[in-house]
């Protein structure tokens, strides 16, 4: 293999795959990365078995062929590069990469091509088509209500459901849910629903720089993967299997009190609570409280035995009973991080009762948080 | 053995013995009984007993027996083969002295006595009731010793009224034999309660393996072991890290010299030891078998020879302290890392003063002098560092507080470095994050811990010894945070955790808390608050491989500097390493050799 390419789309191309790279696997090939002519560009690749991305660059081949190279120290010493070119040029007899800019040259040990495992190729005739924007601001609403835990590989998952003309989005970690629908701008010959793991998704958002371009999402049968197909870029992941908890029914219908606030200005008082409430196990109390025809007031206050206290008055309109509720701080902040609309309804039942928050003025989210119990 | 014939003490000594009640139970008679078997050298003791002790108590032994022509002394008030003179007293090698426990014994009961000398070929049997000898015969059985003690207080009702329950008394008999046999590991023992087996050793001379029958397999395999020696005294046991407690001191054991005895001023010893490693209120559970020459012990102090007296108590009392709280230092505090840690070179030999002082250094003579602890525990390696070596690497507050400590940075994404006013701290930090999250659950327990409910509650399916289990201390995870209600059979619902649970699987939570239940199904309910407690703590502290951000592992030492007790684990693991400065100094050749 021997190319050319632009120190500048090559450390960009590096900087794109090599969240995929699992430095500390047992297959030490997966801690390279993939360096391949492609049909005129060069390829870059890397994955850990259930993640891979893709890119491809404008590349300059003289040679065809393929490497893999240690993807720290590959990419690190990209970024230190000052000639606007890079020369690649692959050994196939010491399996050694030569990396030449300006006056730089080194020889990158690597790996035989052929020890990487395979990428799948998508089947781009057979898929939807999405908008890069409108998916990464799906993704952004849905994906860190997702769990963290090992141990509930469901949950890790974002439940993504084609049907009836349209795209839904849900992720929960049992404590709160959070569903984002949009149209579909073509109807799909049949329903389909999948768990893709939240990181991937998140991912996926990042790699996807431009709000204007398409994504085109790919499911090869029987594999268990999903494949998303951007410009220069490729995302797999494996999906996962189970049963995703039925996000419809915990979905509270009848509310008793309606809350509308500014986001804003919600979203600050829970910051400031939150500085408070962090040792304390993250609790903060919400006082809702309508005085009729006056606006109505909602008191978030914050109290840890370490730290001390914190109150916050909102100005709110307010429909219904007075109540008291407490939350997580957190859940609370970041759902209000990715409401994108001036006010936001918090729509609550009672104490014990799940509340829902959802931006005024868009149908299409909702994301109910499960309130906390104060001993 | 050395055989002596069993003699009536002259007035001077008798006026000199201790006097009072010998037998006030069934347990005390069991107690003379067994002593009197080890002082014959048994190897193999087996004790039946019927009636809670009231109906029988039957000791026999292998030991060296008693001749048929002594038989009726040895049942006489003040005949012993123990002791000869006034002097003796002062020197005593053997758990019985007075010559009284078998003369009392045969007042209250009808006792049979029949024994045989191994070297003999025929022995006696004397049948004695309320002191009158009915019975004296010539007998061929077994070499050895067997006493039954029959019908005890049959003759002094007002006795019997102050026995306890039953099942009291009974206790009390087991927890003794087995005490016993952990102090003499090298004999037999087996009791039989009732028609059944309540206690078997080996005589292998494990005591673990006794301490297993005492506290159980688990219990047993988490005790610490204590092991000082010092010329001729000698401090050895077992003691229970931080993380196991009582509610009360009665899991405190202590033996002087072979015998069990009561000491005050020891278990406040064991306790300082232990101060502020344990919450206030708890207990550890100790053994310890305290070595001395005897004339160091005064034993002849109490009737039931349940006290002694020490000539130098002061001496024991620091003794005893420095050896639990060395075993504790091993297994918890922050340990040191020693010279030996890294590969001996003689050049550093010999380095036994620091040239200077550091401020902020502090001493070996500052060190806790409350407690007059010396420092030297501290190194954990034990034995290659010459004395007076410690004193320079020993750090303030050993059982006090954390240092005030800077944040240098993460390492191998699982311990956090810092500096304190005295050198360099390493971190663990999921140990680190436990602690901190362990002290504010029990913190908030009383108040109420805030619980996270489920959006939807998760069924937890259990076996039905589990049910039972969960059933039994529902309100105790309720004051946890837990919202648990039965659903249907052996199944559950979990409807909240405690809030630092939350991000966690709640299923798994709460079966990890049953399984704890089944390891240990009769712990105090104090300490099985702290144990559940401590296991919702380890399920939700950071885990090592996790990176963490500048402002995180700031959060983490700020915390933890709050804590009561920050240096180890609610589990008592270390949390923090120290390499101090002078230890620093000294590896870069920077002290002391010029
Ligand atoms: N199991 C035994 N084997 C051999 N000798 C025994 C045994 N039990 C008692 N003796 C003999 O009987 C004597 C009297 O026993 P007793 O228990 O009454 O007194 P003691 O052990 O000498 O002193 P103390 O009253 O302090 O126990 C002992 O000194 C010992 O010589
Ligand atoms: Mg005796």
């Amino acid at each position: 293999m021997k190319a050319s390419v632009s120190q500048q789309s090559l450390a960009h191309g590096l900087s794109m795959v090599s969240r995929a790279v699992s430095p500390r696997s047992t297959l030490p090939v997966l801690a390279n990365v993939l360096i391949a002519t492609d049909e005129g560009r060069l390829r870059l690749s890397a994955t850990n078995l259930e993640l891979g991305i893709s890119c491809w660059i404008p590349a300059q081949i003289e040679e065809e062929g393929a490497i893999t190279v240690p993807a720290r120290t590959f990419s690190d010493y990209v970024n230190t590069l000052s000639g606007e070119r890079v020369q690649l040029t692959a050994n196939m007899q010491t399996q050694s990469l030569n990396v030449r800019s300006a006056a730089s040259t080194s020889d990158i040990k690597g790996i035989d091509a052929n020890e990487y495992p395979p990428m799948p190729a998508p089947d781009l005739a057979n898929g939807v088509t999405f908008k890069a924007g409108e998916l990464k601001e799906m993704i952004q609403q849905v994906a860190f209500a997702a769990s963290t835990d090992e141990a509930r590989p469901v949950l890790q998952g974002v439940m993504v459901s084609l049907r009836d003309g349209e795209l839904t989005l849900a992720a929960t970690d049992g404590f709160r849910i959070s569903v984002r629908r949009a149209p579909l701008a073509a109807s799909l010959a049949k329903p389909l629903e999948m768990i893709v793991p939240a990181r991937a998704l998140t991912e996926l958002a990042r790699i996807a720089a431009d709000p204007e371009a398409e994504i085109r999402l790919h499911i090869p049968s029987g594999r268990g993967q999903a494949i998303f197909r951007l410009k220069d870029a490729e995302l797999v992941t494996q999906l996962i299997e189970g049963n995703f908890p039925d996000y419809r029914a915990i979905i509270p219908r009848a509310l008793k009190t309606h809350t509308i606030l500014t986001t804003a200005a919600l979203l600050a008082a829970c910051k400031q609570a939150e500085i408070i409430a962090r040792e304390g196990n993250n609790v903060i109390r919400v006082d809702v409280r309508g005085r009729g025809q006056e606006p109505g007031v909602v008191e978030i206050s914050a109290q840890s035995e370490e730290t001390g206290n914190s109150e916050v008055q909102l100005d709110a309109n307010i429909d219904g009973p007075d109540l008291t509720i407490a939350f997580n701080v957190r859940y609370l902040r970041e759902v209000l991080d990715v409401i994108k609309t001036p006010s936001v309804a918090l729509e609550t039942i009672a104490h014990n009762a799940p509340a829902v928050v959802r931006p005024v003025g868009d149908e299409n989210f909702v994301h109910v948080i499960m309130p906390m119990h104060l001993g | 053995m050395e055989l002596k014939r069993i003699r009536i003490l002259p007035d001077d000594v008798v006026s000199q013995i201790a006097a009072g009640e010998v037998v006030e139970r069934p347990a005390s008679v069991i107690k003379e009984l067994v002593e009197n078997a080890l002082d014959a050298g048994a190897t193999d003791i087996s004790i039946e007993v019927e009636g809670a002790g009231k109906r029988l108590i039957a000791v026999a032994d292998n030991g060296q027996g008693i001749a048929p022509d002594e038989l009726e002394l040895a049942i006489t008030r003040h005949a012993t083969s123990k002791l000869s003179s006034a002097q003796d007293l002062f020197s005593i090698h053997t758990l019985g002295f007075r010559g009284e426990a078998l003369a009392s014994m045969a007042s209250v009961s009808r006792l049979t006595i029949t024994s045989r000398r191994p070297e003999e070929l025929t022995g006696a049997y004397v049948r004695v009731e309320g002191g009158q000898v009915r019975e004296i015969e010539r007998y061929g059985g077994p070499a050895g010793t067997e006493v039954r003690v029959e019908d005890l207080f049959y003759n002094v009702p007002a006795r019997l009224k102050f026995l306890k329950k039953d099942t009291t008394e009974r206790q009390q008999m087991i927890a003794l034999v087995t005490r016993y046999a952990m102090a003499y590991p090298e004999t037999r023992f087996k009791l039989i309660m009732e028609g059944t087996r309540a206690l078997q050793t080996s005589g292998r001379g494990d005591r673990r393996e006794v301490l297993a029958q005492l506290y159980g397999v688990d219990v047993a395999k988490q005790m610490l072991e204590v092991q000082l020696v010092d010329g001729e005294r000698r401090v050895q046991g077992f003691i229970s890290p931080v993380a196991l407690t009582r509610s009360n001191r009665k899991e405190i054991t202590l033996f002087v010299n072979g015998r069990w005895v009561q000491d005050a001023a020891l278990v406040t010893a064991v306790l300082r030891a232990y101060h502020t490693l344990i919450m206030v209120g708890r207990y550890p559970l100790v053994v310890l078998f305290v070595d001395l020459p005897p004339q160091e012990v005064d034993v002849n102090v109490h009737p039931a020879k349940a006290e002694v007296r020490f000539r130098d108590p002061d001496q024991v009392f620091s003794m005893v302290q420095r050896a639990v709280k060395r075993a504790l230092l091993a297994y918890s505090p922050v340990p040191q890392v020693t010279r030996s840690f890294w590969p001996a070179s003689s050049a550093y030999q010999g380095w036994s003063e620091p040239a200077w002082e550091m401020p902020g250094e502090t001493r070996q003579e500052e060190l806790a002098p409350e407690d007059g602890f010396d420092g030297d525990a501290v190194d954990i390696e034990g034995g290659d560092v010459p004395e007076g070596e410690v004193s320079a690497t020993a750090q303030p507050g050993l059982d006090g507080a954390s240092p005030l400590l800077r944040l240098v940075g993460q390492v191998g994404a699982a311990y956090l470095v810092a500096e304190g006013p005295d050198g360099l701290y390493l971190i663990d930090q999921h140990a680190a994050h436990e602690r901190v999250l362990f002290e504010r659950l029990m913190r908030q327990r009383d108040s109420g811990v805030p619980s996270q409910q489920l959006l939807h509650a998760e069924t937890v399916q259990l076996t039905p010894h589990q049910s039972a289990l969960l059933e039994s201390q529902l309100n105790l995870l309720g004051k946890l945070g837990f919202q648990i209600e039965a659903f249907g059979p052996n199944t559950y619902l979990v409807r909240a955790v405690p809030a630092i649970l939350a991000d966690r699987d709640p299923a798994a939570a709460v079966r990890a808390v049953v399984e704890d239940f089944e390891e240990d199904e009769t712990p105090l309910q104090g300490e099985l608050e702290a144990r559940i407690a401590a296991r919702v703590c380890k399920r939700s502290a950071v885990k090592a491989g996790q990176i963490l951000s500048t402002a995180e592992q700031q959060n983490l030492l700020r915390e933890l500097e709050q804590c009561q007790s920050p240096r180890t684990c609610p589990h008592g693991r270390p949390t923090m390493i120290h390499l101090s400065v002078d230890l620093l100094e000294r590896q870069f050749g920077r002290r002391g050799s010029r």
